[in-house]
């Protein structure tokens, strides 16, 4: 398995043949603070990159989590309609929130290292 | 607004060590929440003891002189000559159409034998209110030298009462004048999370060592804004710019139990004429309390509509309730709407179902006189 890529909109991917994982960053988890509910997207959902995909509400605000690739949504995690706050506990593993089956992998390859995300958070 | 532009209160470096986050609010760098984020600073509160620093508000302190009073009287509805002594006073300023520019709480305070009236006002109306008591009143002082700490929660009273020593006849709404440290305390039984608590007006020097003698003793945990939103909510209360603003008059927001209607007869208040006649015509919105049947969160500015799509009301506040474990909020609905049929918000290009629910969500705990 391939190691994580980051996206400007604070998500990690994770490939695994022609499938990516896909969740926020644990630095975005801090910054929307206690996630309260999750609207999963359906399996079998076509998207693109960059399109909303879902919305995270926390108990500040309602955030929109965007697609980091073009692809179909082959599962989503379950779990976190009962309890959105796993993604607070442990939103790089435990908290993943959907799969992806990708076409394209120059899209994948373009997105961030962990070097280069921890970089952009600098910024 | 830059950062830069923000204001900071006096214990923000004590607040950044115990790993506040800040947001802008109403000019002010606040904290929102500490490390145990929101939730657990709410639970903490109905549970247990929080502290709640708020001194971004408004402190004003005005010799009570019949000049003064006669001039604090043309805005706000209360009878200053005959209200009790040692009692806070939920009240406004409102301007000539009745609007409210702020809601404040007033109390009658003696301190070096003369009489004042202390009031607390909100942080996001200052530069406003501030303007009137600078046009109208004399002698006044605006309190910048002290912070106001919130202590909140059905811990507080033991808390507070091991250091201060209160004294046992002290109720909801009481306010005492309490040496510590050669140092006078405004301590009112008072707050804004529906729990039993006191509201501190003390010395910026003396803050920290009462803060941290109260941490270090008690089941007690720093809390932010956020948490106290959430809590107010829960407890029905009003929030300035939320539910109440100058377009608004006390009526229209079900706040008329806080006028004293003697008051509204008295030319000498600007909008006694307005009011007098709004007190008795029948109201045209009500506040509803509201929850949603799907796992979504009611926030302000969404718009109520009813089966045909019509909107009939609005969301003034909303939030999770980490108490009910599901979303709540307050708003206005037209009182003639049809409340036998299904009502909805609009979020994010859906209709969500919404149900009304009693104001407050959850049971006040205030310690009242028997």
């Amino acid at each position: 398995m391939a190691e994580k890529k980051y996206t400007e909109e604070h998500e990690w991917v994770k490939l695994d043949g022609d499938t990516v994982t896909v969740g926020i960053t644990n630095h975005a988890q801090e910054s929307l603070g206690d996630i309260v509910f999750i609207d999963l997207p359906a399996v079998g959902k076509q998207v693109k990159a960059k399109e909303e995909l879902l919305v995270i509400e926390s108990v500040k605000a309602a955030s929109d989590i965007y697609s980091p690739l073009d692809g179909e949504v082959t599962e989503i995690n379950d779990n976190l309609s009962n309890d959105a706050s796993i993604i607070n506990q442990d939103s790089e593993n435990e908290g993943w929130i959907f799969k992806l089956k990708i076409c394209n992998s120059d899209q994948y390859n373009s997105l961030m290292s962990l070097e280069q995300y921890l970089k952009f958070l600098e910024k | 607004m830059t950062e830069e532009a923000l204001q900071n209160i006096y214990l923000k470096d004590f607040h950044k060590k115990h790993y506040a986050k800040f947001i802008s609010f109403a000019g002010y760098n606040m904290p929102i929440n500490y490390k145990h984020g929101i939730i657990n600073e709410h639970i903490h509160v109905r549970n247990h003891t929080g502290i709640f620093d708020v001194s971004h508000m408004g402190q004003i302190l005005i010799p009570l002189s019949n000049e003064n009073i006669s001039a604090l009287e043309s805005y706000i509805p209360l009878d200053l000559q005959n209200i009790k002594s040692n009692k806070c006073h939920y009240s406004f300023i409102l301007n000539s159409n009745g609007g409210i520019l702020d809601d404040i709480m007033l109390s009658k305070i003696k301190l070096e034998n003369k009489e004042f009236a202390y009031i607390i006002y909100n942080s996001s109306r200052k530069k406003i209110l501030n303007e009137i008591f600078n046009k109208t009143i004399s002698k006044f002082k605006i309190i910048e030298d002290r912070c106001l700490i919130a202590i909140q929660g059905p811990e507080s009273f033991s808390a507070i009462n091991s250091i201060l020593n209160l004294p046992s006849s002290m109720n909801f709404l009481n306010i005492e004048i309490i040496k510590f440290n050669n140092d006078l305390i405004y301590i009112s039984r008072s707050g804004y999370t529906g729990e039993d608590g006191f509201e501190l007006s003390i010395s910026n020097i003396n803050t920290k060592k009462l803060l941290r003698e109260i941490l270090d003793n008690n089941n007690a945990i720093l809390c932010g804004l956020g948490s106290r939103d959430s809590l107010r909510i829960e407890a029905g209360l009003s929030l300035y710019g939320n539910e109440i603003n100058e377009d608004t008059n006390p009526i229209q927001a079900g706040l008329s139990w806080a006028l004293d209607k003697n008051r509204l007869k008295d030319n000498n208040l600007n909008c006694s004429n307005i009011l007098s006649k709004e007190i008795d015509s029948i109201q045209k919105v009500k506040k509803i309390g509201l929850s949603p049947i799907n796992k979504i969160i009611l926030r302000s500015n969404m718009t109520i509509k009813n089966v045909e799509k019509k909107e009939i009301g609005f969301i003034t506040s909303g939030c999770y309730s980490p108490i009910l474990k599901k979303s709540i909020g307050m708003g206005y609905i037209n009182k003639f709407s049809d409340m036998s049929e299904k009502i909805y918000v609009n979020v994010r290009d859906k209709y969500e179902e919404i149900k009304l629910e009693k104001i407050p969500f959850v049971k006040k705990n205030y310690k009242k006189g028997d």
